[in-house]
């Protein structure tokens, strides 16, 4: 009988989890497009400028490069709806020396979670969450039951909003990141929960971490589901 | 053991270290422990079988076996289980719920060994923790030696817990050392599997040894992460296909100051130029022929349209918007071409008996009749004083007009209706384009072959147009079944580009001010489509009209098209317009273009 009730709860919460994991896959694939603007990995002509989140957001229009990242985001996709993903890194590598230089980091915390399949995960959390104070989550997209009779708390727009001043910061930080001479590549990195299927093209890496970087923390947003907490670290010009 | 050590090779950690980050553990960062540990990685190789070091080939090297006697023991001792278990070790720890169970079975083996569980288990926590780090190691290896295994293998095993076990207690302290605990503990595993091996177990106590331990291991395992800072349920998976090469290298320092919008992406293209899509002006053609291989429309220099209408010629001035009559055909022909002299004083008019006719439109008098052709005259083009007629025969004729014997050159090569004519500004070449698909470019100097005969329209060829600023190129435009633009160099002949227009085209205007050129659709679209050269974008498609447009012509001053549709009507389009203020080859960028051609002609 218990066991039916939680089967249920799971599914809501499946449910509703989908459009908070659409939010935050749509916004990884923007951070993409606009580090590789702002950073220069590809020229900036091979970008178009698109209304999102009340920005220009510039995404690339060069075939090549969207196929690629339409590539990854079709799997982050996957992976974000199973609540797989802990953490999306795009490294940005000298072509030259082959030495990370810049690292781009992004958190993804479940809120309230309740999944049967991340119980150790949450279990791993049980001393530092706040486990009363979590509210049963629901989006648009979470049929009309007796869950979804508790509104998440924050609208559409100020989600965007939130959104909105990450972007702004990114594009802002170009002005502290250190020159890039323009010969660089860039890898797409994902933290997953180890029991994650994990299709042929993706293979187990290292954190391509920056050694002696600088770090920089940015600003976060969080949906009804989710919490992105957004990092950047550089390796400093000496 | 420092033999052991001296014995791994650099290559086999990584490939271990590799499969190993599947636990997602971090890269390991240089320990003092880690010569230590690297031996327990070499020792675990060897013994297992082929089918595991296959999977691994790329680290294992044979000369690696030969070196270590120790090894070869081992290995021939215990080989066929061994493999089994090694194998079982790689995959469970390459998944997340099944590498906390791992270790439980580790210490229930072990427990089971000695016929002692609670000891077994107690001896693993007090390992960790602190105190007598050797203890479970050695006592299960004690076990085994009692049993009677190879004893030499024994004593290397004990050998290697000893630091193993050291590196997994600093590990506790250090947060970087995690995997050398995991390494640490799968020392302690396989002492485990190998008295497995020497024993037949009663596996029957292995439920009630398993949940026991569970709970220490994982409060053991969480700690762990805790202190390491690394969550190993998660895994690092990088994307690995490479990312696509940057098409060219950038230079940040340009690109910062940058505006938004570049002028010059393809891309944009499309939005740089705002094209109008209404019509100008709507005039009625009642009576307009609904033949392709006629060209009834014409625009002079003097901004006068004249339009072949069944018998009639009708002359429209585009300033003053007054229409006047020009000719009434007798009543057994009609007019099947209308082409205005360079200087725009006169009117070339081709009839379907094949007679061309020279009016003079200001005197609204005929100059003089030509004849020759012995079908209908479809097609007209002037050179200063050359006209050239092109008819259903095939034949094309230059005529000097000044000259009682205007027949001046037979261009003989077409054999379908000639419909379409243009010469180059310079008069140097002539392109013809007929009902039999071929293109032919003429040398003005010598016409007695073609220069170039191109065969690739699939249809009629009417459309053709030189492009105003690169004097050897050339559009043409083929009929319904061909629905190309081919772009010619008629220096070498060879094609440049082609356009797939998906309709049948009917006429090509380039425009003098963008490097545009802009095609006219008969079936199925009867539309106007507007094509930045030579990036081939089509920067827009109008639909003009209700059924196939006919002919178009381009005003003296380039702005605007004027197309004749079978709808019977004809429409003006300004779709070229010049931005204000833009230099322009129009003396005084007047503000109107009526303005600004009353100028031009005064000019001339």
């Amino acid at each position: 009988m218990s066991g039916d009730k939680e089967k249920d709860k799971a599914k809501i919460h499946k449910l509703s989890l989908k459009g908070s994991s659409k939010t935050v896959a749509e916004f990884f694939e923007y951070s993409i497009n606009t580090i590789l603007f702002q950073r220069g990995v590809y020229p900036a002509e091979d970008f178009t400028a698109v209304k999102k989140y009340g920005l220009n957001m510039l995404v690339s229009s060069e075939d090549q490069v969207k196929a690629y990242i339409k590539k990854i985001m079709s799997q982050l996709n996957k992976w974000m709806i199973g609540g797989k993903v802990s953490k999306l890194v795009v490294v940005i590598t000298s072509k030259d020396t082959g030495e990370h230089i810049e690292r781009w980091q992004f958190d993804v915390h479940l809120l309230g979670n309740s999944k049967s399949s991340s119980k150790r995960k949450s279990a791993e959390k049980s001393g530092t969450g706040d486990k009363e104070n979590t509210v049963p989550d629901n989006d648009e997209t979470a049929p009309p039951t007796a869950a979804a009779t508790v509104t998440s708390d924050k609208t559409e727009k100020e989600i965007h909003d939130e959104i909105q001043s990450i972007f702004r910061q990114i594009t802002a930080s170009v002005t502290f990141l250190p020159m890039l001479d323009g010969n660089c590549t860039f890898n797409v990195l994902v933290y997953a929960d180890a029991d994650s299927e994990v299709p042929m093209e993706w293979g187990d890496s290292d954190a391509k971490e920056i050694k002696n970087g600088e770090k920089v923390q940015l600003r976060s947003f969080s949906t009804s589901n989710h919490r992105v907490d957004t990092l950047v670290s550089y390796k400093l010009v000496d | 053991m420092a033999t052991t050590s001296v014995l791994t090779p650099i290559k086999r950690r990584d490939g271990l270290f590799s499969s190993r980050t599947a636990g997602g553990r971090m890269p390991l960062t240089p320990s003092p422990k880690t010569p230590q540990r690297t031996t327990d990685v070499g020792a675990e190789s060897i013994h297992t079988g082929g089918n595991l070091m296959a999977r691994f080939s790329r680290s294992v090297s044979k000369n690696h076996h030969k070196d270590s006697p120790k090894s070869n023991i081992v290995r021939s001792t215990n080989s066929p289980r061994r493999l089994e278990l090694g194998i079982s070790d790689y995959t469970l720890t390459g998944t997340g719920p099944s590498s906390t169970r791992q270790t439980p079975s580790k210490s229930r083996r072990e427990g089971s060994t000695r016929a002692a569980t609670r000891s077994g288990k107690t001896t693993v926590r007090v390992n960790y923790n602190a105190a007598d780090r050797f203890i479970p190691n050695r006592t299960a290896s004690e076990a085994v030696c009692n049993v009677g295994t190879g004893k030499l293998n024994r004593e290397d095993q004990q050998q290697q817990s000893r630091p193993k076990s050291s590196a997994s207690e600093a590990s506790s302290v250090l947060s970087n050392a995690a995997s050398a605990f995991d390494l640490g503990r799968r020392g302690s595993e396989e002492d485990a599997t190998l008295s497995l091996e020497g024993l037949s177990i009663d596996d029957r106590d292995e439920p009630t040894s398993y949940t026991k331990p569970a709970p220490d291991q994982v409060a053991y395992q969480s700690e762990l992460e805790k202190a390491c800072g690394v969550n190993l349920n998660t895994r690092i998976l990088a994307f690995k296909p490479a990312p696509p090469e940057s098409s060219r290298p950038i230079d940040l320092r340009s690109q910062y100051n940058r505006p938004l919008k570049p002028a010059t992406s393809t891309a944009d293209a499309k939005h740089r130029r705002r094209i109008l899509t209404a019509p100008e002006r709507v005039l009625d053609a009642p009576g307009l022929v609904d033949d392709y291989y006629l060209n009834l429309l014409d625009w002079s220099s003097g901004n006068q349209i004249a339009i072949g209408l069944e018998r009639n010629v009708y002359v429209w001035s585009a300033e003053s918007g007054t229409v006047s009559s020009l000719l009434e055909t007798s009543a057994d022909t009609y007019v099947s071409s209308v082409k205005w002299s360079g200087d725009g004083a006169y009117v070339g008019v081709g009839l379907g008996t094949g007679e061309v006719q020279i009016w003079d439109v200001e005197e609204g008098k005929q100059v003089r009749s030509m004849f020759g052709h012995e079908a209908r005259v479809g097609v007209m083009g002037w050179n200063k004083h050359l006209l050239s007629t092109g008819a259903r025969s095939g034949l094309v004729f230059n005529h000097d007009v000044r000259v009682a014997q205007h027949k001046v050159a037979e261009l003989v090569s077409h054999t379908g209706e000639v419909c379409g004519l243009e010469w180059r500004a310079d008069g140097a070449q002539l392109a013809t384009g007929a009902n039999d698909n071929l293109v032919n470019i003429w040398d003005a100097r010598s016409l007695n072959a073609p220069k170039f005969t191109k065969t690739n329209h699939r249809a009629a060829v009417k459309a053709l147009s030189w492009c105003p600023w690169q004097p050897n190129l050339l559009a043409t435009g083929g009929g319904t079944h061909d629905r190309h633009i081919h772009f010619w160099n008629t220096t070498t002949g060879a094609r440049t580009n082609s356009i797939d227009t998906g309709s049948q085209v009917t006429s090509l205007r380039w425009s003098g001010h963008y490097k545009e050129i802009v095609s006219s659709s008969g079936f199925p679209d009867h539309s106007l489509s507007v094509w930045s050269y030579p990036t081939l974008v089509k920067n827009v498609e109008i639909p003009a009209h209700e059924s196939r447009v006919l002919q178009s012509c381009l005003s003296p001053d380039g702005q605007v098209l004027a197309t004749a549709a079978a709808d019977e009507s004809l429409k003006f389009w300004k779709i070229f317009e010049k931005k204000p203020g833009s230099g322009s080859s129009v003396a005084g960028a007047a503000s109107s273009s009526k303005g600004s051609i009353v100028k031009q002609m005064t000019i001339r």
